[in-house]
C-alpha cells in the first residue's frame, strides 16, 4: 500500500521528506471524505512502534537534582537546555527519523532491470478477489448491513 | 576451527532476538530486541530497561514506551541494536567480540546502505574477528534437512517464515533460497497486536499503549478458527453458553506484576467443541451445564472480556482484504511463490512446505492453512505442510548447524578483508 507514487520516475531523486508528505498529501486528497481518511490513518496505526515521545532525554545527565533551591539558576539552564535541545534536538531527529521507508526510497530500486529480485518486487500485490467480509466494529460478528452511526471497517 | 574462538550465532528478529553458540542445540538468549522505558515525565526519568531485564519477574510493563531498532524487519537504529547487543554479549552469553566470529541472520533483499551500516557495527563497534551473514529460509532447509533427511530427498523446500515484522514464503532449493520467487506479506506479529490493541480499546480498555501486555495476552488467548461464520455465531452467546468467552487481568503493580489470564480451563473450553458441523450442533444444547460456578468479574483489577476477537485477529494472516489491506492471503502468497518457480519444481514444493516463526504458534494454524491452500492447488499435486517443533528456534538452529560446518571459516569475511575492500566488495560474497 505504501509502495506507489505517482510523480516518479526512474532518474528522478527527490529528497526523501518531501516525498513522504506527498503520499500522505496525495491519498489524503484522493479520498476526501472522512471515512476514507480514517480507514487509512487505521492501516498506518497498524505499523506503529509504540515508540513515544524522545525529547526528555537532554534532562538527564547533567541537571539533576541539585539545581531545585535556585529557581533563577533554574531559568538559565532552562534556557540554555531549550537552545541545546534545538540544536542537539534537531540532530537526534536527523538520524533517529530515518525509518525503513526513507532508506528503500534513496536505494531507488525501480531503476533496477525487470530480472533483478528486489524488495518491491517480492511483494505479494493485491488479491485476486477484493470480495471481503465484513464485520461490526462494535462486537465482531458479521455485519450485513453498513450503518451511518457504526463505522464499518 | 582454532581452539579458544568460538562463533556466536545471532537471529536479529524484529520482535526477539535469539543468540548463542554454534554448535549449541538452543540459543542461551531468547530475549525482546527492544529497549523499555516506565513511564515517567518527572526531570529524573528512570533508566531505559534493555532486553531480558523486560523479562524479569519484578518488572510492570504497562504503559512503557519501546524503541526498537528493527523498523520493518530491516536494522535501521545501529545505536539501539548496540545497546542490545553489548547487554548480550557481556551480560547473557559473556563472550569476547574480538576473538569470536559472528554468524548473523538477515532478512532478504537488506538494502546496500542498510547492510553497511551493520558490518560497520559488526566490525568498528564491536571488533568481531570476521562475519558471516545468512537468510533465514535456507537456515530452516538445512536444519529441517538434516534432521529427517528421507522427506527432502529432492533438496527443495519452500519455508514460510511468519515472523514479528512480515511474512515471507520462500523457495529453497539446495541450501539456497531463489530470491526471484520470494514472496513477502507485510503482516506479521506486530500488527496482529496492533490490531488485538484496536478492537480491545475500541471495545472495553484503552490499552493502545500497553504492546507488550497484549503481546502476552495474544499469545496465551488467540488462535485460528476452522470455521469462521460459525465460530461467530457461537461468539454471540451469552456467559455459559460462550465457548470462547474468556478474561484477561492487566496488572496493578502492587499485588500483580504482570498479566494473566483469569481462567485458563474458560480459555480452553473451545477445544472441545467438535470439529465438524453436525456434531457442534448437538453440543450446542447440552452446553448449558457445563460451566460451574461463573466468577465475578473483581471490581479492584483492570481486565477486559475477549470473545469472538480470539479468532478474528489471526484471521488476518489468512484475508488481509477484510481489514481493507490491499494484500493477498497468506494460501495465494504461497501459491504465487511457488508459480514464480520452474514447472518441474512446483510439485515438490508444495509437497514439502515447512512453517516457522512465532506466529504460526497460534493453534490450529496448520489445519486451517491447508484447508484454505488445497482449493487453490491443482488436484494432481500433493499438500503437505509441517510446522517445526520449535518455530522460534528454528532458524537460529540451523544458524547453529552452518556455524559448526567444516568449511564455516571459508564463507565468513574477516575484519581484515573488510578494511582493505570495504563494506560492498566484501558483501558479494554473500549471495543476497
Amino acid at each position: 500500500m505504501d509502495g506507489e507514487e505517482e510523480n516518479v520516475g526512474p532518474f528522478r531523486r527527490t529528497s526523501a521528506r518531501t516525498r513522504r508528505m506527498a503520499t500522505r498529501m496525495a491519498s489524503a486528497l484522493a479520498s476526501s471524505d472522512n471515512r476514507a481518511q480514517a480507514a487509512l490513518a487505521r492501516l498506518e496505526a497498524l505499523e506503529s512502534d509504540n515508540a513515544g515521545v524522545e525529547v526528555v532525554d537532554l534532562n538527564d545527565d547533567e541537571y539533576g537534582s541539585t539545581d531545585e533551591e535556585d529557581p533563577v539558576l533554574m531559568q538559565k539552564k532552562q534556557s540554555k537546555i531549550m537552545k541545546r535541545k534545538t540544536r542537539q534536538g534537531k540532530a537526534l531527529e536527523k538520524r533517529a527519523a530515518r525509518s525503513f521507508m526513507d532508506v528503500l526510497q534513496e536505494a531507488n530500486l525501480e531503476s533496477l532491470p525487470p530480472h533483478v529480485p528486489s524488495y518491491l518486487r517480492a511483494a505479494v500485490g493485491p488479491p485476486s478477489t477484493s470480495s471481503r467480509r465484513h464485520y461490526c466494529s462494535v462486537c465482531g460478528s458479521s455485519a450485513n448491513y453498513a450503518y451511518d452511526g457504526v463505522a464499518k471497517w | 576451527m582454532t581452539v579458544g574462538s568460538r562463533v556466536v550465532v545471532i537471529d536479529n528478529g524484529g520482535g526477539l532476538l535469539k543468540a548463542g553458540f554454534g554448535g549449541d542445540n538452543d540459543p542461551i538468549a531468547v530475549v525482546p530486541n527492544c529497549m523499555a522505558k516506565p513511564p515517567g515525565g518527572n526531570a529524573n526519568s528512570k533508566k531505559w530497561l534493555v532486553a531480558d531485564q523486560l523479562q524479569a519477574e519484578d518488572v510492570d510493563v504497562t504503559g512503557m514506551t519501546l524503541k526498537r531498532p528493527i523498523d520493518r524487519g530491516y536494522l535501521i537504529n545501529t545505536e539501539v541494536q548496540k545497546e542490545v547487543w553489548e547487554r548480550v554479549l557481556r551480560n547473557l552469553l559473556q563472550v569476547e567480540p574480538t576473538s569470536s566470529s559472528l554468524l548473523l541472520v538477515e532478512p532478504l533483499f537488506n538494502p546496500p546502505a542498510l547492510q553497511h551500516a551493520t558490518d560497520e557495527l559488526v566490525f568498528e563497534e564491536f571488533g568481531f574477528n570476521s562475519l558471516c551473514v545468512a537468510d533465514g529460509p535456507s537456515l530452516v532447509h538445512l536444519y529441517e534437512a538434516s534432521r529427517q533427511p528421507m522427506l527432502f530427498r529432492a533438496q527443495c523446500s519452500l519455508v514460510v517464515d511468519c515472523g514479528f515484522s512480515f511474512t515471507h514464503a520462500s523457495p529453497v532449493l539446495q541450501n539456497f533460497t531463489l530470491n526471484y520467487g520470494v514472496r513477502r506479506m507485510d503482516l506479521g506479529g506486530k500488527a496482529l497486536t496492533n490490531y488485538l490493541k484496536e478492537l480491545v480499546s475500541y471495545r472495553s480498555l484503552n490499552v493502545m499503549d500497553e504492546t507488550l501486555l497484549i503481546d502476552d495476552a495474544k499469545e496465551k488467548l488467540c488462535f485460528v478458527s476452522l470455521d469462521v461464520p460459525g465460530d461467530l455465531h457461537l461468539a454471540r452467546l451469552s456467559f455459559k453458553d460462550n465457548p470462547f468467552r474468556c478474561s484477561y487481568i492487566l496488572p496493578d503493580g502492587i499485588t500483580y506484576k504482570k498479566g494473566f489470564v483469569k481462567d485458563m480451563n474458560e480459555a480452553l473450553r473451545y477445544r472441545s467443541l467438535a470439529l465438524d458441523e453436525e456434531a457442534k450442533r448437538k453440543e450446542h444444547s447440552m452446553d448449558i451445564n457445563k460451566s460451574e460456578d461463573r466468577k465475578k468479574p473483581e471490581l479492584s483489577q483492570n481486565e477486559f472480556v475477549l470473545t469472538n476477537e480470539r479468532f478474528l485477529v489471526p484471521e488476518m494472516f489468512f484475508h488481509p482484504i477484510d481489514l481493507g489491506i490491499n494484500q493477498a492471503g497468506l494460501a495465494e502468497c504461497i501459491v504465487r511463490a511457488v508459480q514464480a518457480c520452474h514447472p518441474y519444481l512446483q510439485p515438490v514444493l508444495f509437497e514439502s512446505i515447512i512453517l516457522t516463526g512465532g506466529s504460526t504458534l497460534f493453534p490450529r494454524f496448520t489445519e486451517r492453512l491447508e484447508r484454505e491452500l488445497r482449493p487453490l492447488v491443482p488436484d494432481n499435486y500433493k499438500v503437505k505442510i509441517t510446522r517445526q517443533e520449535d518455530p522460534i528456534l528454528g532458524v537460529w538452529r540451523g544458524g547453529s548447524i552452518l556455524a559448526s560446518t567444516p568449511d564455516y571459516e571459508s564463507m565468513c569475511i574477516t575484519k581484515s578483508e573488510y578494511e582493505e575492500m570495504g563494506s560492498a566488495r566484501c558483501r558479494r560474497r554473500f549471495f543476497h
